[in-house]
């Protein structure tokens, strides 16, 4: 029984990361499948901009949940739109409220914005925020991840956010100290732009700034509590056995170590089984064999899964089902 | 006359409160400065905090952002501003 595919405390999250092209989708899909049969309400969300999530269930899949069979919903995020509807609302907002800002040349800003390093994994936290957030709606929700450079620098936002957020709290709190000292000895203070008046604020629960600080903490320690506990994240490995996609596991082994990102299955995937020798792909069944031997060794206390390569490309329900019923087991 | 001196005590008054909170103003608005610098630094190549915090915080910001450009536009005269509170002429 693999209870860190289960729910324990509360929904249950699932990250499937992995290199570009190892059957990510395919087998987060089978395992979404085969929970759903189990009776949990599942979601399957693919932020993996190349999506082939709709594929592999044969259906059409749009940024809301839709249902595919019992229990089981899916849904894919298009990251570029969400990015570009983002900064387009923000810059209607803050066009209206500079207007006096000649100096910063904001429109410029924003064209440049969209391509800023790393405005994409802010925009994938944000997305699988969102839907943490929400994740009381699901008994277990499953990412089908972009490949694993991008999703180990998501996962390791929330820490670095925090560090910042922590910074600008402690200049904040001294702003307002000052102002409020201000206060006690001018009174009121007024801040006149443009022919407005604006109150200034000197006290934290007023501060609009602050407010929006403590919220965005708030809301990033939400996901950093949810995957790092053991009891509600899951990050499942997928690979081919082949030596680069074994580095690279390992590679993201670490690194989920240091976020203390709770790592627990490996699963090997399109292994190729023969009846009899075929000379000319020796080599590559020689590759395979040494991968699967080496595997046991490096991944110690993770279990590990083989999925043999079929003769056809497993789509459709009912295949998927087949191959999550290996993966899940009973 | 009662009047006259009335008007004489609130300006003294007005004008001491002034000067003593000239320091503090000073600081809070260094403080101020910096704050939006840090926020906003990649416009000039400073590391940057989380872009989706700085957009969040971008719409409340009129006041640190008009500071900061002041700021940058007395960067010249910063000892004539220090100057002038310590009354060094």
């Amino acid at each position: 029984m693999k209870e860190y595919l289960f729910p324990q405390e509360g929904f249950r999250v699932l990250f499937f990361i992995g290199k570009g092209g190892v059957g990510k989708t395919t087998t987060s899909a089978a395992v979404s499948v085969a929970l759903a049969r189990k009776g949990y309400k599942t979601l399957i969300v693919s932020i993996d901009p190349a999506h082939n999530l709709g594929d592999v269930f044969e259906v059409k899949l749009e940024d809301k949940p839709k249902q595919i069979t019992e229990n089981l919903y899916a849904m894919e995020l298009d990251m570029e739109k969400l990015i570009k509807n983002y900064l387009k609302h923000l810059e209607e907002n803050l066009k209206h409220m500079y207007r006096y800002l000649t100096v910063i040349n904001l429109e410029k800003y924003f064209e440049v914005l969209s391509f800023s390093p790393g405005i994409e994994e802010y925009a994938t936290l944000e997305a699988i925020r969102e839907i943490l957030q929400e994740g009381n709606r699901w008994d277990i929700i499953i990412f089908d991840t972009p490949p694993t450079g991008l999703t180990l620098r998501v996962l390791a936002l929330p820490e670095i956010a925090l560090i910042w957020t922590k910074k600008l709290i402690e200049i904040r709190k001294k702003i307002l100290e000052k102002r409020r000292a201000i206060e006690n000895i001018q009174g009121e203070r007024k801040f006149v732009i443009e022919g407005e008046k604006y109150k200034l604020p000197s006290r934290e629960e007023e501060d609009p700034v602050m407010r929006e600080l403590r919220s965005y903490e708030g809301e990033i320690k939400l996901v950093r509590e949810t995957i790092t506990n053991s009891k509600r994240t899951s990050v499942i490995a997928v690979m081919n056995p082949e030596m680069l996609p074994l580095y690279e596991t390992e590679r993201a082994h670490e690194a989920l170590r240091k976020f203390k990102i709770p790592f627990n299955l490996v699963v090997i995937n399109k292994i190729i089984e023969l009846e009899e020798d075929i000379p000319r792909i020796r080599v590559k069944i020689e590759a395979q064999k040494k991968v699967l031997r080496e595997i046991e060794g490096i991944f110690r206390g993770i279990d590990i899964v083989m999925v043999p390569m079929f003769e056809e490309e497993p789509r459709g329900i009912e295949w998927l089902e087949k191959i999550g019923g290996l993966i899940v087991g009973d | 006359m009662f009047e006259n001196i009335k008007a004489f005590f609130k300006g003294f008054f007005r004008s001491f409160k002034a000067r003593s909170t000239e320091y503090i103003e000073f600081e809070e608005r260094e403080l101020e400065n910096v704050f939006a610098l840090v926020l906003m630094g990649s416009f000039v190549g400073v590391p940057s905090p989380p872009t989706t915090l700085v957009m969040r915080l971008m719409p409340h910001m009129i006041r640190e952002i008009y500071v900061m450009q002041r700021r940058a536009g007395e960067m010249d005269d910063i000892f004539g501003e220090i100057a002038a509170m310590f009354e060094i002429t």
